[in-house]
């Protein structure tokens, strides 16, 4: 039986805001050859998402993968280790009343396209969009910050 | 969780028996509607604990423990990017193995815990014991680039100020001791003329033997960036091998080992011919000097007496344009081309680009240049190229040193915990400097001595001898990480005691008598500071484990029991902040000013010389510098014996200490990956990073290996005249080395490569060249 793709999710990152590791081994190929535009379904291995970082700013985080993303080349470890993550807020994103669009409940920051995980063969079940076609998400749904609110100086 | 809803989980077809503990953790969480939201955390601000960029991370924790770390967006440095070492920092505090309690070695060789007071005592003891007996020159302490400003003032003072001797010198030495004397020998004193900013204002980046995708990756997507908005940006590469930063270049420029000097000199020989020397900068800003460069005398601190003590002090005297003119004449273009084994084309483009006016040039340059038989003087001439055509001391235009170690600037260099240095770029051999540090620590005239000590290798040549009986070592893994490391391994019954303060059980922590565990990172409050002179501080996050204390309450308590409290009259539990403020004093009007404790709270990090509260980006820069009273150009103001002009030295080519032959037909490079930090002790406790690398390997030339009969994951050995060992060989990886050379990653304490590499050191800064040694390589 599979695991839930929440499960996948979770086992792929040492905790929510970490970057998953490459989950199949190297393919010598540049990984933009799969994981652009609306990501590429390879056969035999299944479908590859295309990445979240759209022109992050000033930092070219679309130049050097590998700078955050590692193979895993072996399932051992060197030694156990404890550490226990932040886990992924399951919960929805807040609404100023019923109807309203809601607020992302995650920073932006290297998840400028939305699309990436929230629509296409990809996306979860419980984050999928029900308007993909509407591509400019941030119209609608703004990004909480976690500061608090206006204050006047 | 309760048990309805695990049997929910089960009920739901999840085979509960195939799951990792983890996996099942992760279901049951799932099952029970679990989540955090990361507003339920508090996230304070730290550096980043790994490598001299000093990355701005925000720390979330929850209940005492860190659960998270993002790149904080409000960073200068980082902007809110990591890489992987930083985004996986909070598994390095959590590993299994942490220790946890003081131990003691017992005769049969394992290990007894003791209590703090019991430790501490037996340290005081040892060392006051040796003290008596064999005087300050039989104590030894070696410290770190990892240590916090405080835990290496809290020793300076003690070993230098409370022992009387010399003996302390840190692991930076095997790491950016030739760019210290680098800076030291042309400006007077220490680090970079210019910052990050150089990253978004020049126009061509050359590295000089740094592999700087992997070992500086943020900085490396800042000038990624740079090249993404301004698509005529180059980055050149000059390297020993095709690393991950080749694949970036607009021209990779592939040299000899030791070649470097020759190629820089051929690209000064081109500025002269070409007509490409700024000379109103130079007439104003310059003068030139010469040093000792015989071969005979110099030698490479590895041969003969040598081997035991390497001393060797050079002598500079007054040079001149003319007589660099004649000097360059050895370093014609093609002649160097053969030397070097580049296309003399390629010579020709770096002059041309040095040599473009209307460019901004920057060097780049780590352990290629800096673990160098002739490390301080391919230093001068990385600088050399910048004072002839003016090229520094603005925006976009200077050379850069890049450092390893998060502090290796703010505590080594800085704080001065070296065998011969004091705060502030003071030096132990001259009396007015040891007068400052006396007064300002409050202890009689005379006390602090002024011979130089023992610098890391011969520490450990001399602990090896019997010279050095006591030894504290703390932060670092010198067990790993020295070269040659055979001559080093401990006999039983050797009578020496040495005292290791780390975090993790190491092949350092295996041959102590005595094992101290120390608070990590956010455990305890701290001072980094970084490559561009920003000092950047933290608190305390969350409790250290077991009974992990920090390196510098350890020191302070030892001198306490050594009857040395006198040097840290601070409450027990509110020392920090009077602590900087002391030793800020040695910094306040030399032009390396620190900013308050209270400003460096407030701050993501702020870059000395900080005056009136305002840090400055570009030194001895009219405009920028507060110590500049200019209205344009440059003030060298702290070079006192070139009459305030940066000094330009001449520098010959000469050959490695070691190079192949029949018998030992290839060259050994060490260096790191991108994966783990230095010798892995932190690093390989993280599951994501270890799988990842699990393990060293020997990167080969596919012509060799096809030569050799050896494939990508075939077993090799490797020869050296001092060591061998078996890894797996890897052809076609991320590294492509030359023909003839063969390229071994050190963090993995398996297979210590460093019992095969040469102790071999540059003249002037006594950094071992790790780069260059000759091997054997067969199938095993």
């Amino acid at each position: 039986m599979a695991k839930t793709p929440a499960v996948v999710r979770a086992e792929r990152r040492l905790y929510d805001g970490a970057p998953p590791v490459i989950p199949h081994q190297p393919l010598g190929a540049a990984c933009i050859a799969c994981h652009d535009g609306d990501g590429l379904a390879v056969p035999d291995l299944g479908y590859a998402p295309p990445m979240p970082h759209a022109a992050t700013a000033g930092m070219s985080a679309l130049s050097h993968c590998q700078q955050c993303h590692v193979f895993q080349r072996t399932g051992e470890r060197f030694r156990d280790n404890s550490f226990a993550g932040l886990r992924q807020d399951l919960r929805r994103g807040r609404r100023l009343y019923g109807g309203a669009p809601p607020v992302m409940p995650h920073p932006v920051f290297m998840r400028e396209n939305c699309t990436a995980c929230h629509a296409g063969p990809a996306a979860r079940e419980e984050i999928r969009t029900s308007h993909p076609e509407r591509r400019n998400c941030r119209q609608c749904h703004l990004e909480e910050r976690l500061s608090g609110g206006f204050q006047r100086p | 969780m309760n048990r309805r809803t695990f049997l929910k989980v089960l009920g739901s077809g999840v085979p509960v028996a195939a799951f990792s503990c983890r996996d099942r953790r992760e279901a049951e969480r799932l099952a029970a509607g679990e989540s955090v939201n990361p507003s339920e955390l508090a996230w304070g601000k730290a550096p980043c604990r790994y490598c001299g960029t000093g990355c701005g991370v925000e720390v979330g924790v929850k209940d005492g423990r860190v659960m998270a770390v993002r790149g904080d967006e409000k960073s200068p440095v980082n902007r809110g990017l990591l890489c992987v070492k930083g985004y996986h920092l909070p598994a390095m505090l959590y590993g299994a193995d942490r220790l946890l309690h003081p131990q003691r070695r017992l005769p049969d060789g394992s290990l007894e815990r003791i209590s703090w007071d019991q430790a501490l005592a037996l340290v005081a003891d040892k060392f006051a014991h040796t003290l008596a007996t064999g005087g300050p020159g039989e104590v030894a302490v070696y410290g770190s680039g990892q240590w916090t400003v405080f835990d290496g003032y809290a020793a300076v003072k003690w070993v230098k100020g409370g022992m009387r001797s010399n003996n302390i010198d840190p692991n930076a030495r095997l790491c950016m001791a030739s760019a210290v004397m680098g800076f030291m020998t042309q400006f007077g004193s220490d680090e970079p003329m210019g910052c990050y900013d150089d990253f978004e204002a020049g126009d061509d980046f050359v590295l000089w033997g740094n592999n700087m995708a992997e070992m500086h990756p943020v900085l490396f997507s800042r000038i990624l960036e740079r090249k993404r908005q301004k698509p005529d940006v180059r980055i050149v590469d000059v390297a020993t091998r095709r690393t991950p930063s080749s694949q970036y270049a607009d021209l990779y420029v592939e040299i000899r080992p030791n070649t470097d000097l020759a190629l820089a000199n051929a690209v000064l020989h081109l500025l002269v011919a070409n007509g490409a020397v700024d000379r109103a900068f130079v007439r104003d800003n310059v003068v030139f000097m010469r040093g000792v460069e015989d071969l005979e005398e110099i030698g490479y601190g590895c041969y003969g007496e040598q081997a035991e003590r390497y001393v060797f002090k050079d002598r500079g005297r007054p040079s001149s344009f003319a007589e660099l003119e004649a000097f360059l004449a050895d370093y014609a273009p093609a002649r160097a081309a053969e030397i070097c084994g580049v296309p003399e084309e390629q010579i020709r483009a770096l002059a041309s680009l040095y040599g473009d006016r209307g460019r901004g040039t920057v060097s780049l340059w780590c352990m290629g240049v800096n673990q160098h038989v002739r490390g301080t003087w391919m230093n001068n001439l990385i600088t050399d190229l910048h004072l002839l055509t003016g090229k520094i001391g603005r925006p976009g235009a200077n050379p850069f040193s890049l450092t390893g170690q998060p502090s290796a600037c703010g505590t080594v260099r800085e704080v001065g915990t070296l065998a011969n240095r004091l705060p502030a770029d003071m030096l132990v051999t001259r009396p007015e400097h040891r007068a400052k540090a006396e007064e300002i620590w409050g202890l009689e005239p005379g006390t602090i001595p002024a011979q130089p000590g023992y610098h890391a290798v011969d520490m450990f040549r001399a602990l090896a001898r019997g010279d050095v009986k006591t030894m504290w070592i703390q932060t670092t893994n010198p067990w790993v990480s020295l070269p040659n490391l055979h001559r080093f391994e401990r006999r039983p019954g050797d009578g020496r005691f040495i005292v290791v303060s780390d975090i993790y059980p190491t092949p350092t922590t295996d041959v102590a008598d005595l094992i101290l565990p120390s608070a990590a990172w956010v455990e305890r409050e701290g001072v980094f500071g970084n490559s561009e002179r920003r000092s950047q501080q933290w608190e305390k996050l969350v409790e250290p484990p077991g009974e992990a204390r920090e390196d510098a309450w350890q020191i302070i308590e030892v001198a306490r029991r050594m009857g040395m409290g006198h040097l840290f009259p601070w409450p027990e539990d509110d020392w920090h902040e009077p602590m900087w403020e002391e030793y800020r004093r040695f910094t306040l009007g030399t032009g390396k000013d620190l900013a308050s404790y209270a400003e460096l709270r407030a701050a993501r990090g702020l870059r000395w010389p900080v005056v009136d509260g305002k840090e400055t980006p570009y030194r001895y820069a009219a405009g920028f510098d507060p110590y500049v009273k200019k209205a344009k150009g440059v003030h060298f103001y702290k070079a006192k014996a070139y009459g305030e002009r940066a000094a330009f030295w001449l520098r010959p080519y000469q050959p490695a200490a070691e190079v192949p032959d029949e018998e030992y037909p290839f060259w050994l490079t060490t260096g790191r990956v991108l994966e783990h930090w230095h010798t892995g002790s932190m690093t390989r406790r993280v599951g994501q990073l270890h799988r990842a690398v699990p393990a060293a390997y020997a990167e080969l030339n596919r012509a060799d290996a096809a030569a050799l009969g050896i494939g990508d994951g075939d077993r090799v050995r490797l020869r050296s005249r001092r060591g061998s060992l078996e890894l797996e060989a890897r052809v076609d990886g991320r590294g492509q080395p030359p023909r003839g050379t063969v390229f071994v990653p050190f963090f993995d304490e398996s297979v210590r490569i460093n019992e095969l590499t040469l102790d071999a050191m540059d003249n002037i800064s006594k950094e071992p060249d790790y780069k260059k040694c000759a091997v054997r390589v067969e199938r095993a």
